[in-house]
């Protein structure tokens, strides 16, 4: 496998990638806008909006926050255990990366049966409408985030692994956390 | 070996995560939203600088994300 130290103070090689960065920026502006949309349409009607967020659970969304965080952790261990060449250890912390993914996924499975059992669905009103459709396409990422780290598994385990393409998969699963970070606060706690 | 600066930085991030989870269900108060947006910044700056390994980047990342981060957080401040 190839684990040859890429310098990454070049300003072309940031760490996971030139064009990693540049998706990771993409997202982040794309769900920055639609946050900063809802921040302003909460102004309109700021009843409505503290009476439908109060119908998030905000446990839910942190241990949700803490899953992805512990994920992260094990994502940046998998990757420096890969540096040391520690490719049975960097194998078994993607294993646990990718646990983190899914207990985030089966958290928000409940959660969105609830908010459906309740009848808070898209279309209930504003608040609602942003809360499906930013959580929504959020969970799509995680989703082809643990695609992404499936693949790199197995790239491991055939030895076939080099360190750019750890580094990318390690930046995509982590803009996952950033992305969650934006959402939390604004979403579960500030109206 | 697991990186001691990870750990410190998950530690970190957990206990932010709950500081701010807490400061949401103890206050509606403006100065509550702005401290919330404020402790959500860092753990996003924790993530990116420490995990991501942004640290070792090139300045411009360094700059071209923090300023975004700046832009994001005071346009919500203002608003809200």
């Amino acid at each position: 496998m190839n684990t040859t130290k890429i310098n990454h103070k070049n300003i072309y090689y940031p760490p996971g990638g030139i064009l990693m960065w540049i998706i990771i920026f993409l997202e982040l502006i794309t769900f920055g806008i639609a946050l900063i949309v809802l921040a302003v349409s909460s102004k309109e009607n700021p009843v409505l909006f503290h009476t439908s967020s109060t119908h998030l659970n905000t446990t839910y969304g942190a241990i949700n926050t803490v899953f992805l965080l512990t994920s992260g952790f094990f994502m940046a261990t998998a990757v420096h255990q890969f540096k040391l060449k520690d490719f049975k250890k960097s194998s078994f912390y993607l294993k646990l990366t990718m646990l983190g993914g899914i207990l985030f996924l089966l958290l928000k499975t409940i959660e969105y049966n609830r908010k459906i059992a309740l009848g808070f669905v898209l279309g209930y009103d504003t608040f609602f409408n942003f809360y499906w459709l930013l959580t929504g396409f959020h969970v799509i990422h995680v989703i082809v985030g643990l695609v992404i780290l499936l693949f790199m598994h197995r790239s491991l385990k055939k030895d076939t692994a080099l360190l750019e393409d750890v580094e990318a998969s390690a930046a995509f699963w982590h803009m996952c956390d950033l992305i969650w970070l934006l959402l939390f606060p604004v979403l579960y706690l500030i109206f | 070996m697991m990186k001691k600066n990870n750990i410190y930085t998950l530690g970190a991030l957990i206990l932010l995560t709950l500081s701010t989870a807490l400061i949401s269900g103890i206050t509606t108060l403006k100065i509550g939203t702005l401290l919330i947006l404020g402790l959500s910044a860092v753990k996003f700056l924790l993530v990116a600088f420490n995990f991501m390994a942004l640290k070792k980047a090139h300045i411009f990342w360094q700059i071209a994300l923090i300023g975004f981060l700046i832009v994001f957080v005071g346009i919500v401040g203002i608003v809200i």
